[in-house]
């Protein structure tokens, strides 16, 4: 038996675009959302706008989110999440837990993309007094502000006339475990730090950074346009900590171009933080047996040509459920696994390492793998009509 | 919509909540290479108490039956500091060694970039675990360099096996094993896990005692994770020790701002810059205890910080700044809070900035007890003893 439903897990960027993608492909999915509204991390968080132009993102999000639950092929439930795994890829049994309890979905492949959380500076880590120091906040609540048009230190209500923001706060740091970079903090905070002096011209705005990573056409977009134009000072050095000074705040590090310790009053101070797999990321890879990395992002077995791929076939990662990925990244591993799940659906996945024994239609049979055998390429042609047909349905 | 300023207040009180796995474990580490044969790992193997540490795994903290490892500042300059240690841990009813074969772990000219390298480093410091291990006592460490130092030391094993071959070479011609303890315990930590037992046999009042804490670099900002942060102690926010005994002990712990700050020893400066150590100790740290907080006692636990913070307000009393204030280990305030002798025991005669205002505030008769230590050194002077031993002390 084979089903031909995708199940996308994940109702935020990286999820609608794959949802979207299967759905206008002609395959019916279903979307679980644990949230009861789609739009993930920049709805939750309340984000501005979108890096690296600052579009505003709640309209962004819902147009993505419109284009899934108009299309009749696409079934969104929110407030659900899946709870427990069986069957094999091609006709896969996902138990779900949602707002009428417990139910089940058939389905051929299934799309992961239950994305990031931001890294908690931290009750633990206790990283520059976030928990201790109102005025301290992180990049995400600083969002939130911009949302509003009104950006204030938390202790007074006042706007602030000196800001900084701390870099690679949870990021590229070996004694928590989070030795990689995650990727978008240069940006965002560049991107914060020019609508904050938009928002505030007479607010001073500094960048305490180790190097920063302005991947292709942020360089230009963002990190140039902070300098040259809204006077964003950026400053290579390490802060080491945020103390209490009167009412305000000191930031205390090394300025590493000049050799030199240095102390600065501010107002406020941003932590760029980083991200770690979310907690649905983490439930996912339990619930559906697949193997995490070390840093508990769903692991991209095949990576680099082709990163979507997970360790169980018929299952694809996306987005930041695969490590720290920038909005582009997301939405393009989205269409990715998008394209894998349907691949799977209608029988075209040339299928991986594994050895399943035959199964139904789009189930390849034994020798299936890099070379497809002749089951396969009979499956293959199938999968095409079925295509073709699909197409005809919809016109 | 309004500004998030109280959904972001609301974040911020959700109280603390520990992550199980959230962080690196060390102790698989340990494990898994004891499975392979490639280390001993000397055991916890008596009675242990559990605290809560900065990643949130409890640490095991043993009870008795300790290893000394003991610090080369503390015995030279201030020996008063080590005798409250085995003092208290005496008066708990508590076995330990006091070995003759533990050596200098090297640490201080290591961070002041004047000696060594990772090989040699990593040789001394297991030759030491080497050391506790033959004895069966478990290893604890007096000197916060010490202790900061081992566990960077451990670290560097852990992960990488060319320097573990290196130092297998090394304690294969010592006849020795390559251990690591399942935890490297400071002498603070035991002192913070013991310190209701401490409290119990408390015979001094230090209600009338306000003390700064000064908590000491080399603890809790090398290999971070695994210091002693209790939730019930300034939030989980700083490390535990020492405030956690003072306030236990019934003294008032007050706040002032520089106390993240290094006490000005700084390893390279009381080596090269001393007037910069000097003016730091005073300036930065003393100053603005006495201006913010006006203590009877600076607490802190660890040798360089004892002794820094001591012995440098005399150049700024020459100059009249607003300095003068005792420097304790919370070892040796203990230690007096159970009753033991000022000079016999705690020697502080050995201190430099005036203990003596302090000593009226917790009750203690300064005069009578130097007239009592006089009288023992008397002893000493005609021969009737070589030297004081432990029945001498109360």
């Amino acid at each position: 038996m084979a089903f031909d439903t995708v199940v996308v897990i994940g109702g935020g960027p990286g999820g609608l675009r794959a949802a979207r993608g299967i759905a206008e492909l002609g395959s019916p999915v279903v979307l679980l959302e644990q949230d009861e509204r789609l739009g993930g991390t920049p709805i939750r968080e309340n984000y501005a706008g979108l890096t690296p132009h600052a579009t505003p993102a709640e309209p962004l999000m819902n147009e993505m989110a419109e284009a899934v639950t108009s299309n009749p092929n696409a079934d969104v439930r929110l407030g659900t999440r899946p709870t427990a795994l069986s069957g094999e890829p091609g006709a896969f049994t996902l138990t779900v837990a949602g707002p009428d309890g417990e139910s089940q979905v058939e389905c051929g492949a299934i799309v992961v993309a239950t994305g990031f959380q931001h890294f908690d500076p931290g009750r633990e880590t206790q990283m520059y007094g976030y928990y201790e120091f109102d005025d301290v906040i992180a990049l995400q609540d600083l969002e939130a502000m911009l949302k509003v048009h009104e950006v204030v230190r938390p202790s007074n209500g006042e706007p602030p006339k000196q800001i900084c923001f701390v870099q690679c706060v949870g990021s590229r740091d070996r004694h928590i475990g989070n030795e990689y970079c995650s990727k978008v903090c240069c940006g965002v905070a560049s991107k914060e730090a020019i609508e904050v002096r938009q928002m505030l011209p007479d607010c001073k705005v500094f960048i305490f950074y180790i190097d920063m990573r302005m991947y292709g056409y942020w360089e230009n977009e963002i990190y140039w346009t902070a300098q040259e134009k809204h006077h964003v000072q950026y400053v290579k050095g390490v802060i080491t900590e945020v103390l209490p000074k009167g009412d305000g705040l000191i930031v205390r590090g090394e300025d590493t171009t000049m050799g030199r310790p240095m102390e600065l009053p501010m107002d406020m101070v941003v932590l760029s933080v980083g991200m770690e797999p979310s907690a649905g990321t983490r439930d996912a890879a339990r619930v559906l047996g697949i193997r995490p990395n070390r840093f508990g992002f769903v692991d991209a077995v095949k990576a680099p040509l082709d990163p979507v791929a997970t360790s169980k076939e018929g299952i694809y990662a996306c987005g930041a459920a695969l490590g720290p990925a920038d909005l582009e990244d997301t939405v393009s591993s989205a269409a990715n696994a998008a394209m894998h799940a349907v691949g799977v659906v209608r029988g075209q996945s040339r299928a991986g390492a594994g050895g399943r024994q035959p199964g139904g239609p789009g189930v390849p049979g034994p020798g299936a793998g890099r070379r497809p055998a002749r089951g396969a390429r009979g499956d293959r042609r199938g999968g095409r009509a079925q295509v073709a047909a699909d197409a005809g349905d919809r016109r | 919509m309004t500004i998030p300023i109280e959904a972001l207040r609301q974040k911020k009180s959700t109280p603390y909540e520990h992550q199980p796995d959230r962080y690196p474990d060390f102790q698989d580490e340990l494990a898994e290479l004891e499975r392979a044969g490639e280390i001993v790992v000397q055991k916890i193997d008596g009675d242990y108490l559990e605290v809560p540490t900065k990643f949130g795994r409890p640490k095991r903290i043993q009870k008795g039956h300790l290893w000394h490892h003991k610090s080369c500042g503390q015995c030279g300059h201030i020996p008063g500091y080590s005798t409250s240690i085995f003092w208290v841990m005496r008066k708990l009813g508590y076995d330990y060694d006091d070995p003759k074969d533990q050596t200098s772990c090297t640490a201080w000219n290591y961070y002041a970039s004047a000696t060594s390298n990772a090989a040699a480093q990593a040789a001394v410091a297991v030759r030491n675990f080497a050391a506790a291990y033959e004895t069966g006592y478990f290893p604890l460490i007096h000197c916060g360099t010490s202790y900061g130092h081992y566990k960077e030391v451990r670290n560097e094993l852990l992960h990488h096996p060319e320097l573990r071959a290196d130092v297998r070479k090394v304690m294969d011609k010592l006849g020795k094993p390559l251990v690591l303890p399942e935890e490297i315990v400071h002498y603070s930590e035991w002192f913070y896990a013991m310190r209701h037992e401490i409290a119990a046999k408390q015979v001094v009042d230090m209600s009338n005692v306000a003390v700064t804490v000064h908590p000491a670099c080399h603890y809790y900002k090398l290999v971070e994770g695994d210091a002693i942060y209790d939730p019930d102690v300034y939030g989980g926010q700083r490390t535990a020790v020492v405030t956690g005994l003072a306030q236990t002990l019934g003294a008032e712990v007050r706040e002032y701002s520089t106390w993240f700050d290094c006490c000005g020893f700084g390893f390279r400066h009381i080596l090269v810059q001393r007037d910069f150590t000097r003016s730091f100790a005073t300036l930065r740290k003393i100053e603005r205890m006495k201006e913010e907080a006006d203590p009877d006692v600076v607490l802190t636990h660890d040798t360089g910080c004892v002794t820094t913070l001591d012995k440098s307000q005399f150049a700024a009393q020459a100059h009249d700044r607003n300095v003068g204030v005792a420097v304790l280990s919370e070892a040796q305030f203990a230690a007096l809070a159970m009753g033991a002798h000022p000079y016999k025991v705690c020697q502080l005669h050995w201190h430099s900035a005036n203990y003596k205002p302090m000593l009226e505030k917790m009750g203690i008769d300064h005069e009578k007890a130097w007239a009592e230590f006089q009288s023992d050194l008397k002893r000493l002077e005609n021969g009737e003893k070589r030297y004081l031993e432990w029945d001498d002390m109360d």
